[in-house]
């Protein structure tokens, strides 16, 4: 045991504990109590995550000297092992190498600050005890995730934050719209998290091992083919990629600070880290990785289109968040791991600062979501119209804000990889000028001008302040890493992030733009970028440009592109039509109704049988004789 | 051999076994019934043994024997069942005694 290893438990257990403390203690620990004891615990899991990142990092400086790539895949620690069948065992073992620590230090930091503004957010709500122990239990479960030492562990994780996620969707239980949104997250994961268990069979079969080392197994193409599908399959379900996608806007039914952590910053990019942890196997199958960054090429077009007409800002913010995982599937997927782990670290900060100064402004009206009554809010909140002006620079990629550093070297980096790659180019950069579209009409139409009646009927400050003191520090943390989080890379002058991830995801050699490549695209997506902050600007700030009426695409768009009708048609419908279909033809006539006529056949025999039954000696005997005289018979006539 | 042939041995117990069965059935005295009952069960016991003398086979006897001691316990029950019924002054009629009529 090493350094980083305590630090990799300690981050693992921390809000384990107090997850645990604030379930048994109950109605017994005051509210403001179990708040800080969550709290406490993922920032104790944070400290724990430095301390493993401290160790790797002198590690890395130690064997990793000079430029070439070294062979430290970091230290696994195993505590017992868990499951022994035969040949096939497996420990439960923590893994603490670059990939992980990264993972690490964005779930546990950004989730303290998260869980920190929660504190003011959630303040007065009446099961706010019950609140803190799921959202711990979240930062355990992504934790385990991302920490877990073999794929099982990995799949642990992957289904735990599935349920916490589910029970903090579901947290208001009085609403019926949320507790079907839960379900409908529930479900679609589910779905993702058995294509994963079958990817595993797979590989169980072929090597018996779980172990991450297995994936370098050299497999044949059909095994490798499938594998990478189903760990597909799981990454897009739990990513809201396309065709999985539509439980995620219905996820913005839970608490705002949930939608900023486990719906914006963490959970959802998890992915993401899937594809870049179990890369060996994806670069086996290159065409189902290929697929990956068309699946997040498309999802990042359909995403963006839908956000231009929503008008629930959390529902434009998540829409934005599908389109940036995109992005980084897109990254992922062309073989630039290291571009689609610094754009989800990036986005982990501008995404769940968006959400928190949309959680300020929700909080300050009162539970009102809708953009179009939120006119002029700038006015009376200028912290929050400022934070959030930060948020959504960095989110177009508008230098030098966070975004810029991240998002264009994933467009930059498809340039090389063939004719597809010019297609995933223009994709990124539509992309792009869509972002600036919908992010400045959300910003057009919530922050500048005066005051409407809506905000000024209801707005009301917290005690002259915009909100909590809890609420605001995470927001102004968030806002100054949102701003200065991205200079800690910039390819392909300067790429730390890269050569710290190159141990784990050496990304692929088609993957890393040139330098006249990576110029070129930060020029041209910063300039659609503006272009498309100008076209909102026109449209919706300075009406000089009539919204184009099509009213025919903006059906679509409003419908989402008529993907939940779809799956309504494909699998909700038919199903309950099977359902019906059998309750009257088969639970009615076969299964409800053998019990009472089983007892109605009962019945009547016994009132037939019983008249046998006269209650008169004689009788009895005279049957007796008769019997018995019978079987003498019987015996006489058979000889 | 001495005596008369097995047959009239036989003969014997069947028209015993009979009278004892009419006994059963037509006469409603419990005691009666009962006596009938004993009847029946020694006409068995002689029929038994007479065979297991003809077949010179001892196993009858010891059948015979433990129908005795069946003969003894079924008595045993069915005398106190009686001494019950007179003790509440019940009717000793087997045709009035039929509460267990379906």
């Amino acid at each position: 045991m090493t350094g980083m290893t305590y630090g990799s438990w300690l981050c693992l257990l921390a809000p384990l504990a107090g997850t645990i403390l604030i379930l048994l203690g109950g109605s017994w620990l005051p509210r403001k109590f179990a708040a800080w004891t969550a709290t406490t615990s993922v920032f104790v899991a944070f400290a724990g995550a430095i301390w493993a990142f401290l160790g790797v990092h002198s590690v890395h400086q130690s064997v990793c000297l000079g430029t070439a790539p070294c062979g430290s895949r970091g230290e696994l620690t195993t505590a017992w092992t868990w499951l022994a069948v035969g040949h096939f065992s497996v420990p439960l073992q923590l893994l603490v190498d670059p990939l992980s620590t990264m993972m690490m230090l964005i779930v546990s930091g950004v989730g303290g600050l998260i869980v920190l503004y929660s504190i003011g957010y959630m303040e007065g709500d009446d099961e706010e005890r019950r609140y803190f122990a799921y959202i711990a239990f979240f930062v355990f479960s992504m934790l385990m995730l991302v920490e877990g030492g073999n794929l099982l562990l990995l799949l642990v994780g992957w289904g735990l934050v599935g349920l916490s996620s589910y029970l903090l969707i579901g947290f208001w239980h009085d609403r019926p719209s949320a507790v079907a949104a839960a379900k409908k997250a529930f479900v679609m994961n589910a779905f993702g998290d058995a294509t994963m268990a079958l990817a595993f069979f797979i590989i169980i079969a072929h090597t018996s091992s779980l172990s991450f080392g297995t994936l370098n197994v050299q497999f044949s193409s059909t095994q490798s083919n499938l594998i990478a599908l189903g760990l597909l399959g799981g990454a897009v379900a739990k990513s809201a990629q396309i065709p999985l996608q539509t439980w995620l806007p219905d996820a913005m039914e839970g608490p705002t600070p949930v939608s900023a952590l486990i719906h914006a910053a963490t959970m959802v990019t998890a992915g993401v880290y899937l594809i870049a942890r179990t890369h060996p196997i994806f670069e086996q199958a290159r065409t189902i990785e290929l697929i990956a960054a068309g699946i997040g090429a498309l999802t990042l077009l359909v995403a963006g289109l839908i956000a231009l007409v929503q008008t629930d800002i959390k529902r434009v913010i998540a829409y934005s968040t599908m389109s940036q995982i995109g992005y980084m599937f897109l990254g992922v997927g062309v073989g630039g791991y290291a571009n689609g782990m610094f754009h989800l670290m990036t986005h982990a900060f501008f995404k769940a600062l968006l959400f928190m100064t949309a959680g300020l402004a929700i909080h300050a009206l009162a539970g009102e979501q809708d953009i179009r009554n939120m006119r002029g809010l700038g006015k009376v909140m200028p912290f929050t119209k400022w934070c959030f002006l930060a948020g959504a620079l960095a989110l177009v990629g508008i230098p030098p804000f966070a975004g810029f550093f991240s998002k264009d070297p994933i467009i930059a980096s498809t340039l090389d990889i063939g004719w597809y790659g010019y297609v995933f180019y223009a994709c990124g950069l539509i992309g792009a000028f869509l972002t600036g579209l919908y992010t400045f009409r959300l910003w057009f139409l919530v922050f500048p001008g005066e005051p409407g009646p809506f905000v000024r009927e209801h707005y009301h400050d917290h005690h002259g302040r915009e909100g909590a003191w809890t609420m605001l520090v995470p927001v102004g943390i968030l806002t100054v890493l949102a701003t200065i989080g991205g200079w800690i890379q910039f390819p392909p002058h300067w790429d730390p992030i890269t050569k710290w991830l190159a141990p784990v995801a050496p990304s692929l050699p088609d993957a890393i733009a040139s330098s006249t490549q990576e110029t070129v695209t930060s020029i041209v997506s910063v300039v659609i970028g503006l272009t498309g902050i100008a076209v909102a600007w026109a449209v919706y700030s300075e009406r000089k440009i009539a919204i184009p009426a099509v009213p025919s695409v903006r059906r679509v768009l409003e419908n989402k592109f008529y993907f939940d009708w779809l799956y309504e048609r494909i699998f909700y419908v038919p199903a309950v039509e099977t359902g019906n279909f059998l309750g009257r033809e088969f639970e009615q006539p076969v299964v409800l109704q053998t019990g009472p006529d089983l007892g109605e056949g009962t019945l009547a025999t016994g009132g037939l049988v019983r008249r046998i039954q006269t209650g008169l000696l004689r009788t009895y005997v005279l049957f007796i004789a008769a019997g018995a005289a019978a079987i003498v018979l019987a015996f006489l006539i058979a000889k | 051999m001495l005596g008369p042939d097995v047959a009239w041995y036989v003969a014997l117990s069947g028209v015993l076994f009979g009278i004892g069965a009419l006994g059963v059935l037509i006469r409603r005295n419990t005691l009666v019934v009962l006596l009938s009952l004993e009847l029946m069960l020694n006409a068995g016991n002689l029929s038994l043994i007479a065979l297991s003398r003809h077949f010179h086979n001892g196993a009858g006897q010891i059948f015979a024997l433990a129908v005795m001691a069946v003969a003894a316990s079924e008595v045993c029950v069915g005398l106190g069942l009686v001494v019950a019924l007179n003790r509440r002054n019940l009717s000793l009629d087997v045709d009035t005694l039929s509460e267990l009529r379906g």
